[in-house]
C-alpha cells in the first residue's frame, strides 16, 4: 500500500479529519493545492510584499519626518486619487558615480571571489565524490560544520589573522621572513578571502551532488581510449559537470555582490560594495527612498543574468 | 589429409604445441585486503582467438579483465601482450580496449564524436578520424543515427556505438565485459552472430567475459571456465560440455545427471563401475585412470539418456524408474524420472511429431538408459 493511500484511509476514519476534507473540497481545494498553497502564501507576505514596499519608497521622495519619506498616494481636495511618481531617486543614481562604481565593483569581486571559490572548490568536492562512502560523509560533515558557529563570528575571526599583530604577521616576523607588519586588514585581499572563505561550502555542496553522480566507468572508458588523466578530466568530467558549476557559482555570486558583513568587518574605507553603499542611505543618510532604489537597481542587476542564464541552461536541457 | 591437419593447426593454433602465444598470463594472483581474488591463473590466449571466461559472479573473471586493460594491478605474477610485459603499463598506453558491461558511452557526446573519441586522443587527424568513425558507423549499421546521442538511443544501439568506440582504434586484444548482458534474447543471439563476423572480419583478438553459457558457446572460440578465482578447465565448447574434467564444470555447462559409484572393473580399454546411487553397473567404453575400488562420478547429459517401457536388452546402463514429472517445451519434453534407487534423473526427448498418441505418461513405470559412449568420468 502506497504511503498516499494510507494517508487517505487515515483521513477516512478520523471523524474531524474527515469533515475538514470534506469541507475544503466543497469550498474547491484539493490537497495538492493546499500544499502548494503554503510557499506559495509564505513568499507571497515575505517576499513580494516587501518587494513593493520598498519599489513603492523608492518611487517617493525624502522629507526629514517619520517616516523619512512622502506618501505616494494622496486624496485631493476634491476626493481625487493623486500619485506622485518620483524617478529623481534612480536619475540620482546614474548621475552619482559613487553608485555605478559600487555596482561595478561589488560585481568584480564578486566574481573574482567565485572563480577562486570554484578553484579551490571544485579538486575538494571531486575529492569527496570519488572517496569511500564511510569517508565521504566524514568528509561533508567537515565542510560544513563552520555553519555551527554564527557567520559573523567566523568573519571576526579573520581580524585576528590579518591585523597587525595578528596570528599570520606574529608569525612571519618570529620567523623573520618579514621585519615589518604586512598591510592585510581593510584591504581588498581580506575581503576576498573573506568571501572565498564564507561561501566555499556553498560552491562544494552542488559540485559534490554533481560529481558523486558521476559514473566511474566513463572515467576507466577515457583512459581506456587512450586519455591521460588531464585529458580524461577536460573532455568528460568537466563538460559533465557544468550543470553543478553553475549552480555552485550562481550560489556563490549572488549573494556576494550584495555582501555587507565581509567588507564591512574586512574592507577598508575604499572597498566599495553596492551592501556597503545600501546601509550608509539607510542608515546614516537617512535618504530611504535612495537607499530603496538602490536596493531595486540591484536586484535588477541580478536578475536580468540569472533569468539569461536559466533560459540558456533550458536551451541547452532540451536540445539535449 | 596433411593439408586438413595443417589448416586445422592454423585455425586452432592451441593444438600445436610449437605456437606462439599472443597473450600470456603467468602466474597471476589478485588481491584485496585478505580476498584473493584471482589466484594463481595462468593462461595462454592466441592471436585472432575468441576466448571466454566463463564464470558465476564473484569467481574473478572481471578482475582478470580488468587486469589485461589495466584498471586493477597485478598483486604477483606478469600479463604479456604480444612479446610486451604489461606490468605498470597506464590504461592509456596499453594496446587493448574494452567494451564495458555498462558500455560507458559519454552522456556529453555525440554517436560519432563517442565513437572517434580514442583516435582524437591519439592526434590522428581530421580527415582521417572522420573517414574511418564514418567506416565504423558503417559496420555497425549505425548510419542515421551519428548524430544523436546515447540517450536517443535504444539497449541494443548502445550496444553498437559501444563496441564501435572500442574498436576504432584497431587494438591488438578487445576485452568485452558481459557485451550481450543488457539485451532482450532475441536481440542477444542476433548480436551474437554479429560480433563473430565483426572478429572474423577485423582478426582481433576478442576475451569475452560473460556468465551466460549459452553465448559462451556459439562465440567462442575456446572457453576457460572460472571459479573462486581460478581457472578449472579450458577448451573448446564441445570439449568443455562433452569431456568436463570435473564435477563442478559438468554441472556448470548444462544440466546433468550425476551418479556416484565406485571402479569393479579397470581395464585399458573399458571401465565398470557400481552405483547405488543408480542402483546398477554402468560400462564405459574407453579406459580411465583411475585407481581400483576408487570412489568417482558418472556423468551423463539429460539428452543422451534414452526412455522406454520395456527393459533394453542389456544389463548395464539401465535403470529402473516412475516418471514424476513432464514438462513440454515446444522443440523438446523434459522428462524427470524417479529411479528406483531414490536418485531423481532428467532427460529430455526430442519432440519429432506434433503430436504423439503413444507419449509416455505421468506415473508410468519406464526404463532409462544410455550408451557406453554416453557420459564421462569424473574423478572430483
Amino acid at each position: 500500500m502506497s504511503a498516499a493511500t494510507r494517508t487517505a484511509n487515515m483521513i477516512e476514519r478520523v471523524p474531524p479529519l474527515r469533515w475538514t476534507a470534506g469541507l475544503l473540497a466543497r469550498l474547491g481545494f484539493s490537497g495538492r493545492g493546499l500544499v502548494i498553497a503554503v510557499p506559495t502564501v509564505w513568499l507571497l507576505v515575505f517576499f513580494l510584499i516587501p518587494f513593493f514596499v520598498v519599489a513603492k519608497i523608492s518611487l517617493s521622495e525624502a522629507v526629514i519626518a517619520r517616516p523619512p519619506y512622502l506618501p505616494l498616494f494622496e486624496w485631493g481636495e476634491e476626493g481625487q486619487l493623486l500619485i506622485t511618481l518620483n524617478f529623481g531617486n534612480y536619475q540620482f543614481l546614474l548621475e552619482d558615480a559613487l553608485y555605478y562604481l559600487a555596482y561595478l565593483n561589488s560585481i568584480k569581486i564578486a566574481l573574482i571571489s567565485t572563480v577562486f571559490t570554484l578553484l579551490i572548490g571544485y579538486p575538494m568536492a571531486f575529492y569527496i565524490a570519488r572517496s569511500s562512502e564511510s569517508r565521504r560523509n566524514i568528509l561533508l560533515l567537515l565542510v560544513v560544520l563552520p555553519f555551527w558557529t554564527s557567520f559573523l563570528l567566523r568573519v571576526y575571526a579573520w581580524i585576528g589573522f590579518f591585523k597587525a599583530n595578528g596570528v599570520i604577521n606574529n608569525f612571519l616576523m618570529s620567523t623573520g621572513i618579514i621585519s615589518e607588519p604586512l598591510v592585510m586588514l581593510q584591504t581588498d585581499f581580506a575581503v576576498y578571502v573573506g568571501i572565498v572563505y564564507s561561501y566555499l561550502p556553498f560552491m562544494i555542496l552542488p559540485l559534490y551532488t554533481n560529481l558523486v553522480k558521476l559514473d566511474g566507468a566513463l572515467l576507466e572508458a577515457a583512459s581506456d581510449l587512450g586519455a591521460k588523466p588531464i585529458v580524461t578530466f577536460f573532455t568528460v568530467v568537466l563538460p559533465l559537470s557544468i550543470p553543478g558549476i553553475v549552480a555552485g557559482s550562481m550560489l556563490v555570486l549572488i549573494p556576494a555582490i550584495g555582501e555587507f558583513v565581509i567588507p564591512a568587518l574586512l574592507g577598508g574605507p575604499d572597498t566599495l560594495m553596492i551592501g556597503r553603499v545600501l546601509w550608509d542611505e539607510f542608515f546614516l543618510n537617512r535618504d530611504w527612498p535612495v537607499a530603496s532604489a538602490v536596493a531595486i537597481a540591484m536586484l535588477i542587476v541580478l536578475v536580468i543574468p540569472i533569468m539569461l542564464l536559466r533560459n540558456a541552461q533550458g536551451a541547452t536541457e532540451e536540445r539535449a | 589429409m596433411a593439408e586438413t591437419v595443417m589448416k586445422q593447426s592454423a585455425s586452432r593454433p592451441w593444438t600445436d604445441p610449437n605456437a606462439e602465444p599472443f597473450i600470456r598470463i603467468k602466474n597471476v594472483t589478485k588481491r584485496f585486503g585478505d580476498f584473493v581474488a584471482v589466484d594463481n591463473v595462468s593462461l595462454d590466449i592466441y592471436k585472432k582467438e575468441l576466448f571466454c571466461l566463463l564464470g558465476g559472479s564473484g569467481c574473478g573473471k572481471s578482475t582478470l579483465l580488468r587486469m589485461m586493460a589495466g584498471f586493477e594491478d597485478i598483486t604477483s605474477g606478469t600479463i604479456e601482450i604480444d612479446g610486451q610485459d604489461q606490468s605498470g603499463v597506464p590504461p592509456y598506453q596499453r594496446p587493448t580496449n574494452m567494451m564495458f558491461q555498462s558500455y560507458a558511452l559519454f552522456p556529453h557526446m555525440t554517436v560519432e564524436r563517442n565513437i572517434g573519441y580514442g583516435l582524437r586522443r591519439d592526434g590522428v587527424d581530421r580527415a582521417e578520424t572522420e573517414r574511418r568513425v564514418v567506416e565504423m558507423i558503417e559496420l555497425v549499421q549505425l548510419g542515421q543515427f551519428a548524430k544523436r546521442k546515447p540517450h536517443q538511443l535504444s539497449g541494443g544501439q548502445r550496444q553498437r556505438v559501444a563496441l564501435a568506440r572500442s574498436l576504432i582504434k584497431r587494438p591488438k586484444l578487445l576485452l568485452l565485459d558481459e557485451p550481450l548482458g543488457a539485451l532482450d534474447k532475441k536481440l542477444r543471439e542476433e548480436t551474437q552472430f554479429e560480433l563473430m563476423n565483426i572478429q572474423e572480419a577485423l582478426g582481433i583478438t576478442f576475451v569475452v567475459v560473460t556468465h551466460d553459457q549459452e553465448e559462451a558457446m556459439t562465440l567462442s572460440s575456446r572457453i576457460g571456465v572460472m571459479t573462486a578465482g581460478e581457472i578449472v578447465q579450458v577448451g573448446e565448447p564441445h570439449e568443455i560440455y562433452e569431456y568436463p574434467n570435473s564435477k563442478f564444470v559438468a554441472e556448470f555447462i548444462g544440466s546433468v545427471n550425476m551418479f556416484e559409484g565406485r571402479v569393479i572393473e579397470d581395464a585399458e580399454d573399458h571401465v565398470r563401475i557400481h552405483s547405488d546411487e543408480m542402483g546398477g553397473e554402468i560400462y564405459v567404453s574407453h579406459g580411465v585412470s583411475c585407481a581400483p575400488n576408487q570412489k568417482l562420478w558418472y556423468a551423463v547429459r539429460p539428452e543422451k539418456v534414452r526412455l522406454s517401457r520395456i527393459r533394453p536388452d542389456s544389463n548395464v546402463n539401465v535403470a529402473r524408474g516412475k516418471v514424476d514429472e513432464i514438462a513440454y517445451m515446444g522443440n523438446l519434453t523434459l522428462y524427470r524420472v524417479l529411479l528406483d534407487s531414490g536418485k531423481q534423473v532428467r532427460l529430455t526427448k526430442s519432440n519429432l511429431e506434433r503430436v504423439d498418441h503413444d507419449a509416455i505418461a505421468w506415473e508410468e513405470e519406464v526404463f532409462v538408459s544410455w550408451g557406453d559412449g554416453a557420459g564421462v568420468v569424473v574423478t572430483s
